[in-house]
């Protein structure tokens, strides 16, 4: 969402009127640049809004002519020699608007997502925002589930080592690779798609890495401090890109199902119901599970040697059904 | 929005919020309620309008359409009917309660809460409800309130894979009945599904919608990746009341199902399918047991283990299973 495309329609930029005013009251005196950013718009946008606020106001008294006490009206001065808002009249919109059923409904489901964090669990505010945005709303939200996931040992040791700013070690078992085992700074746990990643500099690779926590095991707090917290972390599916370059052929049906692989594609060509994506990769091997199970959905094109590892997983998979004769 | 343009002079038009937010401060400032002719008459934005002689039929018609926008925004205009004539609209009276506009004083933040609703408002990343979600964010911190540490560490998202999501969410909130084309696995060709839409559910990483399914005159639950083409909202309309409660309904269903279903598989140890599915099942003498909600998916997923699992039960997950491996053994030229 990047400022300059926002908002958009007037109703939008009314809705963002409605919050400013309480916004501003409670602040006293911001920099345009500061209320800019906790409002999504740019500096500019921030000004107009702002500079249109003044013009609004009660009707007045004469149903007719509306008095300068009956206008918002803000410092002028300020806003022209130091770029700060303050309001200086205000005629109504003091209180903030209830949530709008949407707004409430995201709100609501994030915390749903969140209590999965071992620390927010504990804290037990949980139940108590539920109910209060659930209260607050102008309308009833839709109802949106997030289906609780089990939290297991490893997530609740790693939730200790980021708090405890103390290394891990653990054995990890990457698909198509050795066992290995690391020793790793804890910096960010990313939660997609129900899946909880690690993030951190790894000891043995001496670098940033992002670990699956699926394939950690033998976990354990280390009494290590940790050295590199503050090192950039990569994107989170910045990972296993390659020098390998592989072509894919895939149904247009199914592209939805592939957005994995096909986020990080580095060109897709065709328009009809077949297509074709280039994407790097480190392993030819690592395409050979999603060929299988894609069921034939997925053609891989090149390299040859991935294709025949894709080949060769479905035959050795297929020989466990003795009787299922494989032509 | 062009719908705004009534026949005056540019100068003498102001911009459709500066009225829309005119309106609001009259409709608040009043107790007893303003007429839709006072309205006109002295609200700034109808009333330069009215001056510069635009008709009253489109003006009245500008006020209903931006009634229907602050509703939409969730401003509660009240309407007022006459005591004697109360089906008479001329004389109705429109007024903003405070009580129901604003956010209720009871309703508190701690710093500590703060904190975790700034950690929920940011699962939504470059979805659609992320701007609903820092909207709602605006509102409560211009209560005022301290915020704790922010919680660090964490990066949790949720994601909503599709185009099925909004619209649903849309049908839910004005409890309309929705359309959409169907393609269940192994069907040729979508079925076109109707339902009152009741819930979304989030199991498993995927998204569902629970409603009552029209045609069947039934609760179902359908998997959003399956619906191919738009989600229609249609004119019919239905009972508010249907949807209390209808998320734990939902989500009941799913983890019953999951409870009745479940797969007996073999798989061998230190494999990527081992990792991934000793965390979900329980050892059995064969194996381990793993439940499951459908068997399509779960399907998609053991293929993807090749010959690192086998299943031993049930037949149907076991034939599906087969089916993908000799698919993707044919589409890669196994047959060389």
């Amino acid at each position: 969402m990047s400022p300059a495309s926002r908002p958009v329609l007037a109703t939008e930029r009314a809705a963002l009127m409605l919050q400013l005013v309480p916004y501003l009251i409670n602040k006293g005196d911001v920099a345009v640049e500061e209320a800019a950013a906790d409002f999504d718009v740019s500096p500019q946008q921030m000004r107009g809004m702002v500079e249109k606020l003044t013009v609004i106001g009660r009707p007045g008294d004469s149903g007719y002519w509306q008095m300068a006490n009956d206008l918002f009206d803000i410092d002028w001065d300020l806003l022209e020699q130091q770029d700060r808002i303050s309001l200086t009249n205000a005629v109504g919109l003091e209180h903030a608007p209830r949530l709008t059923a949407r707004e409430a409904a995201a709100l609501l489901a994030g915390l749903q997502l969140a209590q999965s964090l071992p620390g927010v669990r504990d804290s037990g505010v949980i139940a108590g925002l539920l109910a209060k945005l659930a209260r607050g709303a102008s309308s009833a939200p839709a109802d949106v589930i997030v289906a609780p996931e089990p939290v297991d040992d490893v997530r609740m040791t790693v939730d200790d080592a980021l708090r405890k700013r103390v290394a891990v070690s653990f054995t990890y078992k990457a698909p198509d690779a050795p066992v290995t085992t690391r020793t790793v700074d804890p910096v960010k746990v990313h939660i997609a798609d129900g899946q909880w990643y690690l993030q951190g500099w790894c000891h043995l690779r001496q670098a940033m890495r992002t670990f699956h926590l699926d394939r950690v095991s033998d976990l354990a707090l280390t009494d290590i401090a940790i050295t590199h917290g503050e090192e950039p972390v990569p994107a989170l599916f910045d990972i296993d890109e390659g020098d390998i370059v592989a072509r894919i052929r895939f149904r247009e049906a199914v592209a939805g199902l592939l957005r994995g692989y096909l986020g990080r594609a580095q060109q897709i060509v065709g328009d009809g119901p077949v297509r074709d994506a280039t994407l790097r990769v480190a392993d030819p091997q690592s395409l050979k599970r999603l060929a299988t199970g894609r069921g034939g959905d997925v053609e891989i094109i090149e390299p040859l040697q991935a294709r025949d590892a894709a080949a060769e997983w479905a035959r050795s998979a297929l020989e466990q059904y003795p009787g299922q004769s494989t032509d | 929005m062009p719908a705004d343009d009534v026949s005056v002079s540019s100068a003498e038009r102001t911009a459709p919020e500066e009225r829309l937010l005119n309106l609001v401060v009259a409709l608040m400032a009043t107790d007893q309620g303003l007429t839709k002719d006072t309205i006109l008459g002295s609200v700034s934005g109808y009333r330069e309008q009215m001056e510069a002689g635009a008709s009253k039929d489109a003006l009245e018609k500008m006020f209903e359409r931006d009634k229907e926008n602050l509703r939409g925004l969730g401003v509660p205009i009240e309407t007022i009917g006459d005591r004697l004539e109360p089906d008479d609209l001329r004389q109705a009276r429109y007024r903003v309660p405070t009580a129901e506009y604003a956010l209720p004083d009871e309703i508190t933040f701690t710093p500590a809460e703060v904190a975790v609703l700034n950690l929920a408002g940011s699962v939504w990343g470059e979805e659609s409800l992320s701007a609903p979600a820092r909207s709602g964010l605006r509102k409560i911190r211009s209560l005022g309130i301290a915020v704790d540490e922010p919680i660090i560490g964490y990066a949790p998202r949720i994601s909503l894979h599709g185009t099925a999501f909004a619209p649903l969410q849309r049908a839910i909130e004005q409890a309309r009945v929705a359309t959409f084309p169907y393609l269940k696995p192994g069907e040729e060709n979508p079925r076109t599904r109707t339902i009152r839409p009741l819930a979304l559910v989030e199991y498993e990483a995927r998204w569902h919608v629970y409603g009552i399914d029209v045609d069947a005159a039934a609760e179902r639950t359908f998997l959003l990746s399956r619906i191919v083409g738009d989600v229609k909202i249609t004119r019919t309309s239905f009972d508010q009341a249907l949807r209390a409660g209808a998320g734990e309904r939902a989500l009941a269903g799913l983890e019953d199902l999951a409870r009745r279903q479940s797969a007996l598989l073999e798989v061998h140890p230190g494999t990527e399918a081992s990792l991934r599915l000793q965390r979900r099942g329980t050892a059995e003498v064969q194996g381990i047991r793993v439940p499951f909600v459908d068997v399509h998916i779960f399907a998609d997923e053991l293929a993807s283990y090749g010959p690192e699992v086998r299943v031993v039960d049930p037949p149907q997950l076991r034939d599906q299973v087969i089916r993908r491996l000799r698919a993707a053994l044919a589409a890669n030229g196994g047959a060389r």
